[in-house]
């Protein structure tokens, strides 16, 4: 059985659309899931729980659209746009792997930090993680 | 490090899931054809949608029906020069190798290391080794206890299916992706920690 690719690429996709299908099927963290769901399989699960740890899992399509629109007057490549959203850096050396020759082409790092910070959501921190599973317990306790 | 490929296949519903609406039955047939495999453009990670559906014809001999789907799908296909955080999985005298979770054929090779380094045997894993990144004074260990690593893709291959292995030999992987954390702001998070990141509070 051969199948035919008709366009190998037909859009990249950022981490946070990806998640958003995912979450728009019924995936969710709840540990019952993976015997209850029946839309998202085991391996689309895996992708969601590594989905979960990254940037993707604060934003919202608002700020993500929001972000790329005034990407363009910094005059990046929609790569390297796709990699700031999908990595949210907070600093310099966070930034520069990410971009090809930036100094060679005057690239406003400052402009686009002080950018991120101000439209992307920060990234989720194990910190807030370990406080939602204590605020669960403490709800089981009050029920 | 995921794009939308549309594709078009000849598609067998099997006679038990006739009684479904035909697109769940479609979908169904296409996410067993699909998920979690690779493809020659990378690892097939869900079903986006169903473009068109034809035929439906039922072959002499056959129960299944037959359609011609034309659908996209989400695959996982870094492109060379994306930065992606893994975890560690192993590291052999080799160099690196680290997972995603869903993907586990990341590897970064000895030297892609940041050197000076060394290798080392792993004192709390005997089958394995450790890999030292000498700075300066200081010496950071990369093993099990790093958060995330940082790499950037620097190659996919698509390995061809060997005819004959070694009885020992690793699983085959369809699909390798080659890294390097041998860059500013690469290589464990924790290394690049102490950077200030900006906020808010200077102002």
């Amino acid at each position: 059985m051969k199948n035919i690719i008709v366009k190998a690429n037909a859009g990249a996709l950022t981490n946070f659309e990806v998640l958003d299908l995912l979450n728009s099927r019924g995936a969710s963290k709840d540990t019952t899931r993976v015997i209850a769901s029946e839309t998202v399989s085991r391996s689309e699960y895996k992708v969601y729980d590594y989905l979960m740890e990254t940037a993707a899992s604060t934003q919202t399509r608002e700020s993500v659209t929001k972000f790329s629109d005034k990407c363009k007057d910094f005059k990046l490549a929609k790569a390297e746009i796709l990699n700031i959203i999908n990595l949210r850096p907070s600093s310099d050396v966070e930034l520069t792997p990410i971009l090809e020759k930036p100094d060679e082409r005057e690239i406003d790092i400052e402009g686009i930090l002080a950018l991120v910070q101000e439209l992307l959501p920060p990234l989720p921190t194990v910190e807030a993680q370990k406080e939602n599973e204590q605020e669960e317990t403490e709800n089981d306790e009050q029920s | 490090m995921f794009c939308l490929s549309e594709l078009e296949d000849t598609v067998r519903v099997p006679p038990s899931d006739l009684n479904l609406p035909l697109e769940v039955a479609i979908k169904k047939a296409l996410q067993k054809l699909f998920l979690d495999k690779v493809l020659s453009i990378g690892l097939c990670v869900s079903i986006y949608g169903i473009k068109s559906i034809e035929g439906g014809f039922v072959l002499p001999g056959d129960g299944a029906a037959t359609y011609k789907v034309v659908f996209r799908i989400v695959v996982f296909r870094p492109f060379v020069g994306e930065v992606i955080a893994a975890k560690f999985k192993e590291s052999d005298s080799n160099g690196l190798r680290l997972t995603l979770g869903f993907f586990e054929d990341v590897y970064v090779p000895a030297p892609l290391i940041p050197t000076p380094n060394r290798c080392e045997p792993d004192p709390y894993n005997r089958n394995q080794m450790r890999w030292v990144w000498k700075y300066g004074d200081d010496e950071f260990i990369i093993d099990d206890s790093c958060q995330q690593i940082k790499f950037r893709v620097e190659n996919i291959s698509y390995p061809p299916v060997p005819t004959e292995r070694a009885e020992d030999a690793k699983p085959f992987a369809p699909m390798v992706v080659t890294g390097t954390i041998d860059d500013d702001g690469l290589g464990p998070v924790s290394w690049w920690e102490a950077c200030a990141p900006i906020s808010d509070d200077e102002d």
